[in-house]
């Protein structure tokens, strides 16, 4: 592991710099509480404030809504996968969307390839950057709030300068070609990261206890807080959207007048929709509304352990902020837990 | 279908909007009069055959009058399918936004005490008296939905339209929630989504036009907004105008006397 330091006076020739590697996206602010991940026109955008974007950068790998293939002549398909060939700069991304990413990767990449998540994603370099947690935040309770892997750069806010963290051979090679950009780091240096990086530690409010929540998700099966939550849920779907790490999807036809052109179209699903459950014969494995909450709450924190021992949840506080109703992610889970 | 569908375009009472957004699919419209026959369809032609039976009917707007009942029972009985297009046909919309005021009330206020020569029903969506086939809400519909429909019809199969939330498409365009960060009413969460999410991109709260989705939670969307302090009166004001059929049925507007 190479660690250097970039001092903030050269911050923004480094993000420009970052334009000879592929097309750069940064976090930038849309409105009061509102952030998003979009093209850098100029590094003046970059909102090195933000905490969360509405869409996590799952967007990038997993389109909202995108064509899988087509066929014009009535006959034969033709693949398309969309931004193949594009190189692209994520820059900004906190360590619980890098672990939402290294979920996601799980997700695509076991059993079935899904090569139009891994043509974008393997070309694509990460770069990290470090955050003060709000009230939302319980990625330290997730195991998700540091990372070791899953960047090429990860950068460490100090008072006047970034430590640099490389993590990978292309991250490698950006420093070498910035490396006027960049310094040796000194012992104060460290001290410092030590001193913030504690500050950071006493910040984290919020706090969920997932020792054994599997053992009792499989007790609580039957809990009355499920019913209370299907009470209050609007079935949105607006928390699976902002989720780093919801990845279901739909497929179906987009015809043509003609009656030749055709798009196979993915498109964004969601355990919450009413019709998601349904199959053929019109059957609804889960016509209720808190069959489905809890079925959400059921994949991050019991199904997903058990399958790959470790919870499908960053702790990001996205679905906290974005439902219009106020259910806590948190508050569930301690009121399954008997300890609200 | 091998010959070509034979279709009429038909409104009831309505702003013929839909109507409207079809003709507005200009670069279309030659695709679709060459690929259906167009037999029936008094808004974009003359010469219209009212008799031939059809293959499809798109039926908009909403029963107001006895005549358009009259209408409506004579198109489904010469039609195989028949598609409600917009949101009066769907749910009742614009004309049934004050269903809970009796017509006789109404007419008397718009037209004086003398005049007693309108011949006014409550108005209904047209799936409350005919079997509806295929519901394509939208106030009025939108183009790219209508095309869908169109061409799965030509394929011989019936189409598939998204069944969820105004929110959803909301957040896939990464709008500022409106309720979480300005406490409006918003009708997202039960409205079915298809535009996009156009208004609240414009910074506007989702007004339902494209009605309800296909299980509503009343309950939790009061919930919601009285949470924030706003009153079940507003909160109805707001919400229940492209659906009010539907909310006086779950009575929760009742019948003013
Ligand atoms: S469940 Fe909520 S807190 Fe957890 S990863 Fe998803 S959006 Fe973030
Ligand atoms: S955002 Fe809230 S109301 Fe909407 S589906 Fe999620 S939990 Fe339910
Ligand atoms: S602004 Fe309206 S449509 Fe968008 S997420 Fe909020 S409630 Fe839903
Ligand atoms: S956002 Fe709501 S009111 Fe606006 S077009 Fe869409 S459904 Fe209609």
């Amino acid at each position: 592991m190479k660690i250097l330091k970039l001092p903030k006076a050269n911050f923004n020739k480094f993000l420009l710099g970052l334009n000879n590697y592929g097309e750069v996206h940064i976090p930038k602010k849309k409105s009061e509480e509102t952030y998003v991940f979009a093209p850098m026109e100029d590094p003046s955008e970059v909102a090195l404030e933000y905490l969360r974007t509405v869409i996590p950068p799952k967007k990038y790998f997993f389109k909202p809504k995108e064509a899988l293939f087509k066929h014009s002549d009535g006959k034969n398909f033709i693949e398309h996968i969309e931004d193949v060939n594009k190189k692209l700069i994520l820059f900004g991304l906190h360590p619980c969307d890098i672990h939402g990413l290294k979920i996601l990767d799980i997700v695509f990449g076991t059993g079935y390839i899904d090569k139009y998540y891994f043509a974008r994603r393997k070309n694509t370099l990460i770069i990290g950057l470090s955050c003060m947690p709000d009230e939302k935040c319980f990625c330290r309770s997730m195991g998700t709030d540091a990372t070791e892997d899953g960047f090429d750069l990860f950068l460490s806010e100090l008072k006047n300068s970034y430590l640099v963290t490389v993590g990978s051979s292309q991250g490698d090679d950006i420093t070498n070609d910035m490396k006027d950009l960049l310094t040796e780091i000194t012992r104060k240096d460290t001290n410092e990261y030590l001193k913030i990086r504690n500050e950071r530690k006493k910040r984290f409010t919020l706090q969920l206890d997932i020792s054994d929540l599997p053992y009792i998700l499989e007790l609580q099966r039957e809990s009355e807080v499920w019913e209370d939550l299907g009470k209050k849920c609007l079935c949105c779907g607006s928390c699976s959207m902002v989720c780093p790490t919801c990845s279901c999807f739909n497929i179906y036809d987009k015809l043509s007048l003609d009656t030749k052109q055709t798009e196979r179209v993915r498109q964004w699903d969601s355990c919450l929709f009413k019709d998601y459950a349904v199959v053929a014969g019109g059957h609804n494995f889960r016509a209720n509304r808190a069959d489905r909450v809890r079925n959400r709450y059921y994949h991050k924190q019991h199904g997903f352990v058990t399958q790959f021992g470790k919870p499908s949840c960053t702790g990001c506080g996205r679905c906290i902020q974005y439902c219009p109703t106020q259910i806590h992610v948190v508050e569930v889970f301690n009121k399954v837990r008997g300890e609200d | 279908m091998n010959k070509k569908p034979k279709i009429g375009i038909f409104g009831l009472t309505s702003c013929a909007g839909d109507q409207l957004a079809i003709l507005n699919c200009e670069d279309e419209l030659i695709t679709i009069a060459d690929a259906f026959d167009i037999l029936d369809w008094e808004m974009a032609k003359t010469n219209n055959d009212k008799v031939t039976e059809l293959d499809i009917a798109f039926v908009e707007g909403v029963v107001a009058q006895t005549r358009d009942l009259e209408a409506l029972q004579a198109i489904r009985k010469r039609s195989k399918l028949l598609v409600a297009i917009g949101t009066c046909a769907v749910w009742g919309g614009v004309a049934a936004m004050k269903n809970q005021i009796p017509r006789e009330i109404l007419k008397k206020e718009v037209y004086g005490e003398e005049i007693n020569v309108v011949d006014a029903v409550e108005a209904l969506p047209v799936r409350s008296f005919v079997k509806t086939d295929i519901l394509l809400p939208g106030c009025p519909i939108e183009k790219e939905q209508f095309l869908q429909i169109a061409a799965s019809l030509l394929h011989g199969d019936l189409p598939e339209l998204l069944n969820f939330s105004v929110c959803s498409e909301c957040k896939m365009r990464e709008n500022p929630c409106l309720v979480v960060e300005k406490g409006e009413v918003c009708c997202g969460a039960l409205t079915v989504s298809g535009c996009n999410a156009r208004c609240p991109s414009h910074n506007i709260p989702c007004g339902g036009c494209h009605g309800p989705i296909e299980e509503v939670h009343y309950d939790a969307n009061y919930t919601m907004f009285e949470q924030r302090g706003i009153t079940k009166e507003e909160i109805q004001n707001k919400m229940a105008n492209f659906a009010t059929p539907a909310w006086m049925g779950q009575k929760l507007i009742s019948e003013i006397k």
